[in-house]
Order: structure tokens, then C-alpha cells, then sequence
């Protein structure tokens, strides 16, 4: 298998901790349903992450430097 | 108040905490004050109302219908537009759509694009070795029977002869055995294989029979991709002034590309963003969507366009893990209002169908209010100003 992570299209996946998620749920005041959604079965996720995890995405951004995004893990 | 960690003295976190600053970016504010030796109160205000501004600046005005200003963002160039070009920069030989067909491509998000192209990177000695970059081309393009020899009906005898070509035998890596095999395996015959020659026919003497094997004979894929029709092989100038061998394809097997020895599967890429999100994932794939839109716009100099409209329309298209196309059968069609889904397309389906369930409209969003003239809750339509009277002093008064 190719390592998905090693293409430039892919920018770092990491499970987000609980306690940092709380922190960043209050931040936006938002639920953690409100994030944008990944896939179970996507091939960048992290090997251990299960359904209702959160992913923290740092993107080499266009308009800043980076950019961190959140998707929640689903089916 | 928050607990700071960082080690600031008192006044510093009252003119910190004091800013209009989301916790991450205080918490930068006093890591840099911190990693400041003498750093004043003074400073510490000078750089927190710097850090206030440009972040403000950078926001979103609240209420900004920022989807209206980005469809009308790329709708006004989009109109200037080809309708229909064929051509790709850099390689002429390879036929790519452009223009406003790519576009309604990449937003429809079609399953596969009308041209669909792969760029292989190549890695170490693959990509400055043209012998070595000749074997992974050998490996991706489909090597079809008449590429590789002649082919001939006798139908005296109801035989199939193919007569291959040494030199492209070799020079393609298959050997005459190795081909009588795999049309053995394709075509459920027996083959008499002699050095280059090999011959087979059908079981039952019959002239249809045999027609239909060499039909079937001529489809079968010997070495490469199936679906890469053709390879081009360029010497390109990289950024850092090297020159390295680039493949550029016609059809596209991303997945299985990147398998290939010598392909470099960091840089390789395609221009199916369904390829992508299956192979690399959401974020690649939405990644891809705004390079795509941004290529296709700027091939026809319209790069003025930007690129944080394009970003919002990715963000759209990904946002529920899965590329979604914008229109009825995707975002548009999962809008929560009937009467704004009634609005876009097919209006009559819409209507009725929200009948049958009784369906409830909340008139929350923009199009529906349009619809029965109430004020949309946007901008401007969506605060409520009063009349007040303020003292001399500018103080408001009770």
C-alpha cells in the first residue's frame, strides 16, 4: 500500500483529544455535530481513529500559513 | 478570567485579555511577549492591538452573505469563459477540456470528467534516466496486440496467426510465452506458441468464430493500464533547476499508478477528483477541487478570480465527507427549505412531493423569503435599529 500521508495533497491528520475538543467547541460555540464530516473509511484517517472522533487537519492554507480545520469521524 | 500560563506579568494579561482576540491567538500574544526579554505594558499593548486589527480585518463581516458574493465572484468571469476549447498547455499532444465545460464538470462533480489525465512524477533514477522513464511508461500504457506484432486470418485452416515483433518484445518487457498465456487465459483457447509465432483458432470450425476472436483478440490489454490509452514523455525544468522526466496520460488509473515502481506517489496526480477522494482521502480531494477550478480559470486569464471563493465552493462540495455536487442532486437539493428547492429546479417535483409529505417551510433562508416578500435575514434585513437620543456628551441617555 502507498502511504496516503506522504502526498502533498494531504496535510497532517491527528485525533484530536477530548479535553483540546471541548476547548475548541466552546471557542466556536458550536456541537462537535456542527463540524464537517470524514469518512470512516478514508484512506488519510489515522489507523486508530473509530466513528465520533474528532481529526485535526492542519492544511497548508492559501490565504495564511496554516489553517486548522476539525471533521468529525462518521459511518 | 482565564488562567494564563505563560510567564507575563499582571498588566500584560489586563491589556491582553482586554483585546477582542480568540484564545488561540492570545495565547500567541503571550508566547511571543514571553520569548521578548523587556518587554513594557506599553509593548505588550502595541502588539495586541496589531494582532486585534489584522485579525478583525481578516473576518468576515457578520451577516455577509459570503455564498451570494462568491456565485456571483465566479459567475462574472465565468461568463467570459470558452464554451468549448481542446487543448492542454505544455503538452500539446494531449486533448484536455477547458473552459466552461471543465467548470460545470468540476461543480456537477461528475463521476469521471470527459478527458481524463493523469501527471506522473517519476522518482530518483526513473526521472533523469529517459531508458529508466521508458520502463514505467511501458508499465502504464496499455500494450494493445497490434503494438506488439501482426496479426492474420487463415481461413483455410480456421487459425489465428500473430506474427510478433522481436524488438518490441524486448524492448517492452513481455516475452512471446507470456502473451500466448494471457490470451489463453482471455480467450478460453488453446494457442501453439513457436519462438514469435503463435497461432490459435476456434474450437468448431467457423467463420463467425474466428472473426469474434480477433474482434475480442484486438481488446485484450497485454502489459499497462487498461485504461490509459496513451503515455507522453517530457523532459520538464523543475523549480530548483534540475531536469526530470514527466508522464503525462491519457485516461486515468490513479490507484493503481501509484503502485507502479518508480512513480513518485507524492507529487502524482489526476484530474478526477473522485480518484483523488477514493485513493487520498476528503482533504486531498478537496484540495484538488480548488486547484482544478483555479487551473481552469487561470488557463483562460481569468485568475483575478479569488482563490477564497473557490475554497468556499470545495468546503461546500466536501463539507459532509463525501464530494457533493452543487445543484439538485447534491447541495442545492438538500437545501432544508421546499421553496427554495422548488426555486432552483424542477419545480413542479418539489411542490408536489413536499405536499404529499406535508412538509413544513421556515422561511429561514434567503430564496423562500424572496418568494413572499419578506425582508431576507441577511445584511442589513437581519438587525433592527431603533431611535435613541444621546446626551451632548455622546453618552446614551436613559
Amino acid at each position: 500500500m502507498v502511504d496516503v500521508s506522504q502526498h502533498e495533497l494531504v496535510p497532517e491528520h491527528t485525533i484530536l483529544e477530548e479535553e483540546v475538543l471541548e476547548e475548541v467547541l466552546t471557542e466556536y460555540d458550536i456541537d462537535r455535530t456542527d463540524l464537517p464530516k470524514i469518512k470512516r473509511t478514508d484512506p488519510a484517517i489515522p489507523d486508530d481513529a473509530e466513528t465520533g472522533d474528532v481529526i485535526k487537519i492542519v492544511r497548508n492554507s492559501r490565504t495564511t500559513d496554516q489553517a486548522v480545520v476539525y471533521r468529525l469521524v462518521v459511518e | 478570567m482565564t488562567e494564563v500560563t505563560y510567564d507575563v506579568d499582571d498588566d500584560t494579561i489586563a491589556v491582553v485579555e482586554d483585546t477582542n482576540l480568540p484564545r488561540r491567538l492570545k495565547d500567541d500574544v503571550y508566547a511571543e511577549l514571553e520569548g521578548r526579554e523587556g518587554a513594557t505594558v506599553e509593548d505588550a499593548d502595541e502588539l495586541a492591538k496589531a494582532v486585534e486589527t489584522r485579525y478583525l480585518g481578516t473576518r468576515v463581516d457578520p451577516l455577509d452573505p459570503v455564498g451570494t458574493v462568491s456565485a456571483q465572484s465566479i459567475g462574472e468571469p465565468g461568463t467570459q469563459l470558452t464554451m468549448n476549447t481542446f487543448h492542454y498547455a505544455g503538452v500539446a499532444e494531449i486533448d484536455v477540456t477547458q473552459g466552461l465545460p471543465r467548470l460545470i464538470e468540476l461543480v456537477d462533480a461528475r463521476k469521471t470528467p470527459d478527458t481524463p489525465m493523469m501527471t506522473v512524477h517519476l522518482e530518483d533514477e526513473y526521472a533523469t534516466e529517459r531508458e529508466k522513464a521508458h520502463e514505467v511508461v511501458w508499465n502504464i500504457e496499455a500494450t494493445k496486440i497490434l503494438a506488439l506484432g501482426d496479426v492474420s486470418t487463415n481461413v483455410a485452416d480456421m487459425r489465428v496467426q500473430i506474427s510478433l515483433n522481436r524488438d518490441t518484445l524486448e524492448e517492452r518487457m513481455i516475452t512471446s510465452e507470456e502473451v500466448a498465456e494471457i490470451i489463453e487465459d482471455n480467450l478460453g483457447v488453446k494457442t501453439v506458441q513457436k519462438g514469435t509465432e503463435i497461432q490459435f483458432g476456434p474450437e468448431e470450425p467457423s467463420y463467425r468464430d474466428l472473426l469474434q476472436l480477433v474482434e475480442e483478440l484486438r481488446d485484450i490489454t497485454f502489459k499497462g493500464i487498461e485504461e490509459v490509452s496513451r503515455v507522453v514523455i517530457r523532459r520538464e525544468e523543475m523549480s530548483d533547476d534540475t531536469e526530470e522526466f514527466v508522464l503525462y496520460t491519457e485516461g486515468s488509473a490513479f490507484g493503481d499508478v501509484l503502485e507502479i515502481e518508480g512513480v513518485d506517489a507524492s507529487r502524482t496526480t489526476c484530474n478526477n477528483i473522485h480518484e483523488i477522494h477514493r485513493n487520498l482521502g476528503i482533504e486531498a480531494a478537496r484540495e484538488a477541487i480548488i486547484e482544478e477550478t483555479n487551473n481552469t480559470l487561470a488557463e483562460q486569464g481569468l485568475d483575478d478570480v479569488n482563490v477564497r471563493h473557490l475554497m468556499l465552493v470545495a468546503d461546500m462540495m466536501t463539507n459532509n465527507g463525501e464530494i457533493e455536487s452543487i445543484g439538485r442532486h447534491g447541495i442545492s437539493g438538500s437545501k432544508q427549505s421546499v421553496l427554495a428547492r422548488a426555486a432552483f429546479e424542477v419545480t413542479v417535483n418539489h411542490l408536489l412531493n413536499a405536499a404529499i409529505h406535508g412538509e413544513i417551510d421556515e422561511l429561514d433562508g434567503v430564496t423562500e423569503n424572496v418568494i413572499v416578500g419578506k425582508p431576507i435575514k441577511l445584511g442589513t434585513g437581519d438587525v433592527d435599529l431603533r431611535m435613541g437620543s444621546t446626551t451632548s456628551s455622546g453618552r446614551q441617555a436613559e
